[in-house]
């Protein structure tokens, strides 16, 4: 007991169950939201919050790390179908506007922690992933945007951004946008290297961070 | 007439009013031939005979921009009528971009209007104007985004949230098309607008607090502090720069 209660997205596989060990590893409760089809409908983030509360209790934190395989696919804009924008683009956000909602409401009166994961290539853009990169800075600037909203509510909101390599991404796809080898050396790993990050930032000695992006791509893409 | 842009043909979407008529008065000064891409005719017409007026073609196009067929038809038009397309510029947005919302319980409407007039419209205008704009290096897509959508509002949210989406969208745009000799980038203006008139209407405080936190000490003027930089963007002298969002706001954010 003491841990943090946590709520993560996308805990059932990839990225987010690594995510979700690594955090239990280091004492916290974890439940899982589920994955970005169900999110997409505002009943249905509700029903998620709803079930994960159920099953852990109040959260302390909620982590949105649910990512939909579509996305990771490669692709020109020029052949795009409006059917893969619908999907890549248009659920992804929803998904993140209604979990951040719902995460609010869940939070209402006792404030809290939010945690986006926002790979590092929505800073550089990338060739054949520009849908992606898209929903990923368009929920980074969400959760900019929570944070000044919700800074008098108690609730901090914050960006990780790995490497887009860990969330399922084919190195390959990402070309040149990799020009500049990870200053660490690789990628790194969920577990041992992201998890920690997402524990500090979802515990009390983080409280004064908020609406920050922190880079966790092994000192690839060093901007800001 | 002669100008940078002489023999060039541009297509501006929202030119009927605002920042989108400043650019476009800015390309036909600099000599480009301009479809004005507008919602309604009655707002359109009058800017394309403003760009007349200054000797070029110009024409107006009714387009509503979150329909992608309106949006191949008025690249078509643009091609059939002024023999190609040169320079995209992509600046309609939704009327209600200046409406203050709470993200915590905001309507599903209004993101679906930010999203259709923002990316939808932007992957619709990319999509189509593309085989015209290859291989020529004169290409240029630029895209209209905001100080918002680099530092967040507390104010409008979900604009905040769709126009830091096209930046990324410009920047993988930019990669894609490098190879192609086609230029993305995005500007992000402060300007008087529409929009942004009925938020100073509605908020007598607003004008007041933009400017004391603008050094330059007032709001742009869409024509000759954005509309110039869009003609910058379009000529032959910016052909090395890709993929970059342009702040054109008085230097309040001075941050990328």
């Amino acid at each position: 007991m003491g841990g943090p209660v946590v709520f993560v997205s996308g805990a059932d596989a990839g990225f987010g169950r690594a995510l979700a060990a690594g955090m239990e590893e280091r004492g916290a409760r974890m439940a899982d939201l589920g994955g970005v089809e169900a999110l997409s409908r505002r009943e249905g983030a509700l029903a998620a919050f709803d079930a994960a509360a159920g099953a852990a209790g109040p959260a302390d934190a909620v982590v949105h790390a649910a990512v939909d395989p579509a996305a990771l696919e490669a692709g020109a804009v020029a052949d795009l179908d409006d059917g893969r924008v619908e999907i890549v683009w248009e659920r992804a956000m929803r998904a993140t506007l209604f979990l951040m909602q719902a995460a609010h409401r869940h939070l209402a009166g006792r404030g809290g922690r939010i945690v986006l994961v926002t790979p590092t290539i929505a800073l550089s853009g990338a060739a054949g992933l520009a849908l992606y990169a898209s929903a990923v800075e368009g929920q980074r600037l969400l959760a900019k945007s929570a944070a000044r909203q919700w800074g008098s509510d108690g609730i901090t909101v914050n960006c990780i951004a790995p490497s887009a390599a860990l969330l399922g991404v084919d190195p390959a796809a990402l070309g040149a946008v990799t020009l500049s080898p990870p200053a660490l050396g690789s990628s790194g790993d969920v577990r041992a290297d992201i998890a920690p990050v997402v524990d500090f930032l979802v515990g009390p000695a983080a409280h004064w961070v908020t609406g920050a992006t922190i880079s966790l791509d092994g000192g690839a893409w060093l901007t800001p | 007439m002669s100008g940078p842009l002489s023999g060039r043909v541009a297509l501006v979407t929202g030119a009927g009013q605002g920042v989108g008529r400043g650019i476009a008065l800015a390309l036909a000064s600099a000599g480009a031939a301009v479809v004005v891409a507008a919602r309604r005719a009655e707002t359109g017409e009058p800017v394309a005979a403003e760009i007349r007026d200054r000797g070029v073609d110009g024409v107006c196009v009714e387009t509503d921009v979150s329909r992608r067929d309106d949006v191949e038809r008025a690249v078509a038009a643009t091609v059939a009528q002024l023999g190609g397309l040169d320079i995209v510029v992509h600046n309609a947005f939704s009327g209600r971009a200046s409406t203050p919302h709470r993200l915590a319980d905001v309507d599903e409407d209004l993101w679906t209007e930010f999203s259709q007039t923002a990316m939808w419209a932007s992957l619709h205008c990319a999509r189509a104007a593309l085989p015209h704009l290859a291989g020529t290096a004169r290409g240029r897509l630029i895209l209209l985004t905001s100080p918002a959508g680099i530092e967040g509002s507390a104010a409008v949210p979900l604009y905040a949230a769709v126009k830091g989406a096209q930046r990324a969208l410009a920047k993988s745009l930019a990669r894609e098309w490098g190879p192609l000799a086609v230029t993305v980038n995005c500007l992000a203006p402060l300007a008087v607008s529409p929009a942004l008139d009925r938020a100073l209407v509605e908020n007598p405080n607003l004008r007041p607090a933009l400017e004391a936190r603008t050094p330059l000490g007032r709001l742009g003027d869409p024509e000759h502090d954005i509309g110039s930089i869009a003609a910058f963007l379009a000529g032959d002298g910016a052909g090395y720069i890709t993929g970059q969002t342009i702040v054109c706001n008085g230097g309040s954010f001075t941050g990328l």
